[in-house]
């Protein structure tokens, strides 16, 4: 029996810290993007940094989404398995959707440069919570039979994001 | 390595998927160094030539940005438009800008753009994430011109029927700037088959607030084009900048 139907994030933080191909072309095709897509909302360079130029423009915004094209094509090639994260039984965990976003950079030290992708899996049932572990299915549990689950460890940069819990209890209120 | 085995080893990474990408970790690919140096021999074995790590190849194993593209459709369907812009220099006699990098991105023919998460456009909320489609770039060729096909843009509330185009010239921007059509053609194309769910775009050129707000800026941004809906539009625009 589900506890809850839930979606996860796991936010995958990228810097000059970089420890994977995919990680590093991330990291590069990202930061040539910003130099080339900021200069819209800093057209004078009077402002080194994402967020003083967000802070004097916040159309700047829109550079998480126009960024996010630029290393498209890298993710496409994770074939929607998060990457870093695996389960206990060290296979990957499937994601629905992958979100760019650009944390802070600087137009002239890449070493500033920071982005993250947030993986967003699609619906999962949660069917038990074992410390700090967490016993899920994909999709839609049948109504009978044995079903497929996978354990996964929360830990940092991993989050519920969606939760709707399943079977509430009627609460009865009585008066006395 | 030479390119050629370059490519086919990526090629076959890629087919083997990507736990060999997330495999490719810092011990085993180490950031090179982008200098490149001859065999030498010491002792009874040859130091290694050390060569360009390259660029990172993309999905399909190029070594170019795939939004690299002369034809920016990527599987949307409507009427095909073939736009070619010539950038010209302002301050140097009009003559035109080679290797200039045009930027192109519209909505698709319902007004939805690629890569945007819960859009509205009059047939329901979408969510186009980690698409890339009606989006490109092309360096001006020798003449000046960096041509694209596509498809005639739909449109959304609020605006004209519009294409946006950045310019940027040895990486730096010259010209952020958007064109429109002829309101006749904009009808006689969103009463196509293929556009018709949506029917016309109400808001006229002049009404946008964009556009509109200089009746002599949207002369010069009025793309002319000829065609029809079953052959298709053509135009051709250009894109004065100031070296």
């Amino acid at each position: 029996m589900s506890k809850a139907q839930v979606k996860i994030v796991y936010r995958q933080v990228i810097d000059e810290s970089y420890s994977s191909g995919f990680e590093k072309a991330v990291f590069q095709a990202s930061y040539e993007e910003f130099l080339l897509k900021s200069q819209a909302y800093n057209q004078e360079g009077k402002f080194k940094t994402f967020s003083k130029i967000k802070a004097n423009d916040g159309r700047a915004n829109s550079l998480h989404y126009k960024l996010s094209f630029s290393v498209g094509h890298f993710i496409a090639q994770l074939n929607n398995k998060i990457p870093v994260i695996r389960d206990n039984m060290g296979r990957k965990i499937s994601f629905e959707i992958a979100n760019f976003e650009l944390i802070e950079s600087h137009m002239e030290d890449i070493s500033l440069h920071k982005v993250a992708i947030n993986y967003e899996t699609g619906l999962l049932q949660l069917i038990e919570t074992m410390g700090e572990y967490l016993l899920l299915a994909n999709g839609y549990l049948p109504k009978q039979g044995p079903i497929e689950t996978f354990v996964l460890r929360m830990q940092p940069d991993l989050s519920i994001v969606s939760y709707q819990e399943l079977n509430q209890p009627q609460i009865v209120l009585s008066a006395s | 390595m030479e390119r050629k085995n370059f490519l086919k080893t990526f090629a076959l990474m890629a087919a083997t998927g990507p736990m060999i990408i997330d495999g490719c970790k810092k011990d085993a690919a180490a950031k090179s160094t982008t200098t490149t140096s001859t065999s030498t021999t010491s002792g009874s074995c040859i130091v290694t030539a050390s060569e360009t790590e390259g660029p990172y190849p993309y999905v399909g194993g190029e070594i170019t940005n795939p939004l690299n593209r002369s034809d920016v459709t990527a599987g949307q369907t409507g009427v095909p438009l073939t736009l070619s812009f010539v950038v010209v220099d302002a301050n140097n006699s009009c003559n035109v800008v080679t290797g200039a990098r045009v930027d192109i991105w519209h909505c698709n023919k319902d007004g939805y753009y690629s890569g945007y998460a819960n859009q509205n456009s009059g047939l329901g909320a979408k969510s186009y994430v980690g698409e890339t489609w009606l989006r490109g770039y092309q360096l001006t060729d020798s003449t000046g011109v960096a041509k694209f096909s596509t498809i005639y843009p739909g449109w959304y509330s609020g605006r004209a029927t519009h294409i946006h185009i950045e310019v940027f010239v040895n990486g730096v921007m010259k010209k952020t700037t958007q064109i429109c059509f002829s309101e006749s053609i904009n009808n006689v194309v969103y009463a196509s088959s293929l556009y018709s769910s949506h029917g016309v775009n109400p808001l006229t050129n002049e009404a946008d607030g964009i556009l509109g707000n200089s009746l002599t800026d949207l002369a010069n941004e009025t793309v002319s084009l000829t065609g029809s809906v079953a052959e298709g539009y053509s135009g051709s625009y250009t894109i004065g900048i100031q070296l």
